[in-house]
């Protein structure tokens, strides 16, 4: 287990190096004028001034050599010095807290969302499949099973900006059900979420139902009824638990590609989180707050592989085993 | 009933193809049977016809009847009533029978929870005193894939008995086992024997040897002789089952072995090896002689594998390993257990000889003069290896390494998976060509008596672990 | 030698984009119409003999803008699998061929690389240089290279170490034909079904980079690029934002059907157990008896 989180501590280290480089490339590409169009975008295109501009170039110390930014750079980020907002002013771990807990209400949700429908999909969808085949070698979908299996395959098949997109098209702007877009109270996030859950679900129902298939037509599920088990009660004690651990384990590594989508589902729905303001963070050159919201969802997917390896190793025996023998 | 099975002109067709032809037997209650057969899909399918689990893809005609139910023509439903209640069959490949996640006195306690009904703390004692019976109980908590190959068979052993079932099925319960795990299974079949009606599907003669009762032989889904089990093996009638009970090691004549001194060839000296945090042996010195047959036994775990790997370089080792007379790479060379595995996939066998005869300019005559030997026909290497038997490829990658004139072959449990007839056949031939070419072997085996009777000297690792031997 | 059943999807994901292809290809050829050409007296006009899709809200004609959209995505996809596979199938070999400290140090680049998750490494290379097709390039090969290191070790290492290939090496095949006969077999297949994922994951990932206006900069006629400028004009023509959408959707969809191993979701992509030791320790399951 400490390896586990060992190794993890390496990658938030290794990811935060990254962020703070990259950014810090960035910073010193900005051409002349940008510390200009910052100040501009600041104070307002009227008020900006060379000494404005000036100020924000001294603010970013833009004047020094390469290598003592560099190292200055890192200080502040190693002791989470993050500044403020190159365009708002405010504090950057402020903006950064408001931003959180947006996303993670909408991030929280839409796992949610997406295990409601995945699981009782997959699940049956691959009891179907089995059970049409009773004993034959190759798997016959049912009717059931294969609209499952186009269903998937037309949600998958988009970014999921456009499925978003299509839902604001359905409901919001010809049914009117839903407001198109904004962050106030209830309702606002119901589009959304069902975006996100909709594309994560998609995947993940193929892969309950595989395994839901590989259990019901493996070996120890037959034994399990040679012993004398009904099969309600060889489903419940043997196909469920390889069914469900393998997929909670899939699913966390979903939440990795939930990070992603956060950005541009908040984008599309101006839902005020962190990925909303990462994307106008790049959009308007903001560079602290670039760097804080890139370094804070490096932090949530560091943090979501180890509560997935973690969790994968208090429920899955066979992984305690492997990291106990050493090699 | 007296009649606890009835199977009448029984004959199951896979599309056009036919497995098992008209079959037909009578077992009492209390009656055992043994059916003996090499490895084919009829044996196992009659076990799964007499449980009422045939594939509803396959064609099948005839009678089944088990305690008066028609398991062919009743429903589904109505023939898993009965499994674990009046039928119960020990499966053939005990891995896949375990829930992998579930600990192994778990997967004996449902059978005490669920099929005979007791309570959850009851049930959880009865599995514990099952599986103490069965020597593992140290391992209760343990899960599938920390067990070994034997640990699981007596843990579904344990799984199956624990049901009481009257009729008990039991599908190749020896296939792959060490002898010690064999024998003890064989007395756990023997209570079984004893408690009620037992069926044993085997290829091992010894098996039907020492459960007694009525034996059936079959080839290739068909009848070839029944009778008394003692009066088949002592006095049979056909000329399979005269082949399949001379297969069995104990009734080979032994070749001869030769005695006279052997240059050696290499030498090993106080050789250790070590695989992960586990010492597999210390200390073991020995040595190899040209020419010499030599075989090598042992349980499984005890490092035959890794001592052929290390004598190939293949492995890590401490101590000495020192040949005699330089060898190239080529001229040490291993046969594998898995003789699929040992063949690159996705291409036809002759491109794969003809790649061998290619990079060490090997003549024609002699490939062609081998192969005859062998007993191979050209037909068969148009095909890939996984479109060939298990014997036949085996056959092949014995061509392939004595193409290159090796001076030493460490042929590693070469017929363990393979049926008892092929494997006496396969056995001869390796040691004949062997002796032929001076090629020194070094036979590994868990079965003793096989190695005693073909090879100039055995070495028994087991007995080697703990002293300081040098033979 | 078994003859090969073409799958369904296989065939229809392939037929889509040799549509695609034949508009992106066919269009400048055939048509040759200019779409960075403004009209600004005939603005989002449907569909008509003159612009077979019509005119979006700067009178440019769609059919030419389309065309050139596909040729943008498809010429990114195609020099990122390129790229990709290419580096990513060197580094997985090595890896697993040569184990020891080779395979640790690659394996911490490959973990240095996937220490962020794959958008924010893009968006924040797209930020460098706003604009650039090249950094766009750059950041999705890498990301996607990755991905073809991680799954080409992962099934090269049970090959090296198997029987087989080291059977051969006992008879002193060379190491050229230990991956032609060994290797390249084992990760054929799964190497064109990754090409075929990958270049999807590349479209998806330039449109999303286009949608927050991070992309390629305007007139360019990128795909994401085009929903978000032809989003406001929903209402009084909807066919216009309906075109790029489609033109995605059918572009992603052909790369998945080609990419899908029938009725399984692909088990290639970030989906691969991180520790090397996971994937092989579970063909320990089946332990020598």
């Amino acid at each position: 287990m400490r390896k586990i989180l060992l190794q993890r501590l390496l990658q938030a280290v290794l990811m935060a190096w990254s962020v703070g480089t990259l950014t810090f490339i960035i910073t010193r590409s900005l051409p002349g004028d940008m510390a200009y169009k910052i100040a501009a975008g600041r104070y307002g295109d009227d008020a900006v001034s060379t000494s404005a501009a000036n100020a924000v170039a001294e603010e970013l110390g833009l004047h020094r050599s390469a290598f003592e930014q560099y190292v200055s750079w890192m200080t502040d980020l190693a002791s989470l010095e993050l500044g403020n907002s190159l365009v708002t002013g405010a504090p950057i771990v402020v903006e950064l807290q408001n931003q959180l807990s947006y996303t993670l209400v909408l991030a929280g949700l839409a796992i949610l969302v997406s295990a409601l429908i995945a699981f009782p999909l997959g699940i049956y969808s691959g009891i179907r499949c089995a059970r049409k085949s009773e004993n034959t070698p190759k798997s016959r979908a049912s009717l059931f099973d294969k609209t499952a299996l186009v269903f998937s395959t037309f949600v998958r098949s988009q970014p999921v900006f456009c499925l978003g997109l299509i839902l604001i098209f359905i409901f919001a702007l010809e049914l009117n059900w839903l407001p198109v877009a904004g962050s106030s109270g209830f309702v606002y996030t119901i589009l959304p979420v069902m975006t996100l859950g909709l594309s994560l679900a998609a995947i993940s129902n193929r892969v309950i139902r595989n395994s839901t298939v590989n259990a019901v037509q493996s070996g120890y599920f037959h034994f399990a009824k040679i012993k004398g088990l009904s099969a309600l009660e060889a489903f419940r004690c043997h196909a469920l638990p390889n069914v469900v651990i393998p997929a909670l384990a899939f699913m966390g590594i979903q939440l990795i590609g939930l990070i992603e989508g956060v950005i541009m589902i908040e984008s599309l729905f101006a839902w005020p989180g962190i990925g909303h303001g990462l994307s106008h963070a790049v959009f308007a050159r903001d560079i602290t707050m670039l760097q804080g919201t890139a370094l804070l969802m490096g932090t949530l997917f560091v943090l979501v592989n180890t509560l997935v390896d973690l969790s994968q190793y208090a429920l899955d025996p066979r992984v305690r085993e492997n990291l106990g023998h050493s090699q | 009933m007296s009649q606890y099975i009835a199977i009448e002109h029984l004959s199951i067709y896979a599309q056009d193809t036919i497995i098992v032809e008209d079959l037909s037997l009578n077992l009492e209650q209390g009656e055992t049977l043994t059916i003996l057969g090499e490895t084919g899909a009829g044996k196992s399918l009659l076990a799964q016809a007499i449980m009422g689990d045939l594939p509803s893809a396959l064609k099948v005609t005839g009678n089944v009847l088990v305690n008066g139910v028609d398991m062919l023509r009743a429903n589904r439903r109505e023939c898993e009533q009965l499994w674990g209640r009046d039928i119960v069959m020990l499966p053939q490949e005990p891995w896949h029978s375990l829930s992998p996640m579930m600990k192994i006195r778990q997967q004996v306690a449902e059978v005490f929870r669920f099929t005979l009904g007791n309570g959850a703390r009851e049930a959880q004692k009865s599995a514990k005193t099952q599986l103490d019976n069965l020597a593992l109980k140290d391992d209760s908590d343990k899960v599938p894939s920390q067990l070994s190959g034997g640990m699981a068979q007596r843990v579904a052993f344990a799984c199956a008995s624990a049901t009481n079932a009257p009729l008990f099925l039991a599908d190749e319960p020896t296939k792959g086992l060490d002898p010690g795990r064999k024998h003890h299974i064989i007395e756990q079949l023997k209570q079984k024997a004893n408690d009620g009606t037992l069926l044993t599907i085997t290829h091992d003669v010894s098996v039907a040897e020492a459960l007694g009762g009525k034996c059936m032989v079959l080839k290739n889904g068909k009848l070839v002789e029944t009778g008394d089990t003692r009066k088949i093996l002592s006095s049979p009638s056909s000329n399979y089952t005269k082949a399949l009970i001379a297969s069995a090691p104990q009734h080979w004549t032994a070749t001869t072995k030769k005695t006279h001194r052997f240059a050696p060839l290499v030498s090993v000296n106080d050789l250790t090896i070590v695989r992960g945090n586990h010492t597999l042996f210390t200390g073991l010195s020995f040595s190899l002689g040209e020419g010499e047959i030599v075989g090598l036994c042992g349980d499984s775990g005890s490092g035959k594998t890794s001592l052929g790997d290390a004598l190939l370089g293949l492995l890590p080792y401490q101590g000495n390993i020192a040949f005699h007379t330089l060898l190239h790479r080529y001229q040490t060379l291993k046969l594998y257990q898995d003789p699929p595995s040992s063949f690159a996939d996705h291409t036809t066998l002759k491109s794969l000889i003809d790649d061998v005869i290619k990079l060490h300019n090997v003549s024609k005559k002699r490939a062609d003069l081998l192969s005859a030997q062998l007993g191979l026909n050209q037909q068969l290497f148009e095909r890939s290896a996984s479109e060939v038997s298990g014997g036949e490829l085996q056959r092949i990658a014995l061509l392939r390494a004595l193409l290159l004139r090796p001076k030493l072959l460490i042929a590693d449990e070469p017929t363990s998976r393979l049926d008892p007839i092929t494997s006496k056949a396969i056995t001869h031939l390796l040691v004949d060509q062997c002796r032929e070419e001076n090629c020194t072997v070094l036979f590994i085996s868990h079965d003793r008596t096989q190695l005693e009777k073909v090879c100039d000297r055995v070495i028994d690792l087991q007995s080697l672990t703990t002293s300081k031997a040098v033979i | 030698m078994k003859t090969f059943a073409l799958p369904v999807e296989k065939v229809i994901g392939f037929s889509l984009l040799m549509l695609l292809l034949l508009l992106a290809l066919g269009e400048p050829v055939l048509l040759g119409t200019n779409g960075n050409q403004q009209n600004l007296k005939q603005v989002l006009e449907a569909p008509s003999a003159q612009h077979w899709l019509g005119t979006d809200q700067f009178g440019r004609d769609m059919l030419a803008r389309i065309s050139e959209g596909l040729r943008i995505s498809l010429s990114l996809a195609a020099l990122c699998v390129l790229s990709s596979s290419i580096i990513g199938m060197l580094t997985g070999v090595i890896a697993a061929w040569c184990r020891g400290w080779v395979d640790t140090t690659l394996n911490f680049i490959a973990n240095t690389i996937l220490a962020l998750p794959g958008l924010v490494l893009i968006l924040l290379f797209a930020a460098l240089v706003p604009g650039s097709f090249i950094m766009l390039y750059l950041a999705i090969s890498l990301v996607l290279a990755v991905e073809y290191f991680r799954l080409v070790r992962a099934i090269t290492l049970p090959v090296v170490t198997g029987p087989a290939l080291e059977n051969s090496a006992l008879m002193g095949f060379p190491k050229r034909y230990l991956f032609s006969k060994h290797i390249w077999p084992a990760i054929r297949l799964d190497v064109l079904s990754l090409a075929a994922f990958g270049a999807s994951s590349s479209i998806i990932a330039m449109a999303s980079v286009g949608f927050v206006y991070v992309g390629l900069k305007p007139p360019s006629p990128e795909l994401g690029l085009m929903i978000v400028e032809l989003f406001p004009y929903y209402h009084e023509a909807p066919w216009l934002l309906a075109q790029p959408i489609f033109t995605l959707f059918v572009l992603v969809l052909g790369f998945h059907l080609l990419s899908a191993k029938s009725d399984k979701t692909p088990r290639l992509n970030k989906f691969i157990f991180d520790s090397s030791s996971r994937l092989s320790k579970s063909n320990a399951l089946e332990r020598k008896l």
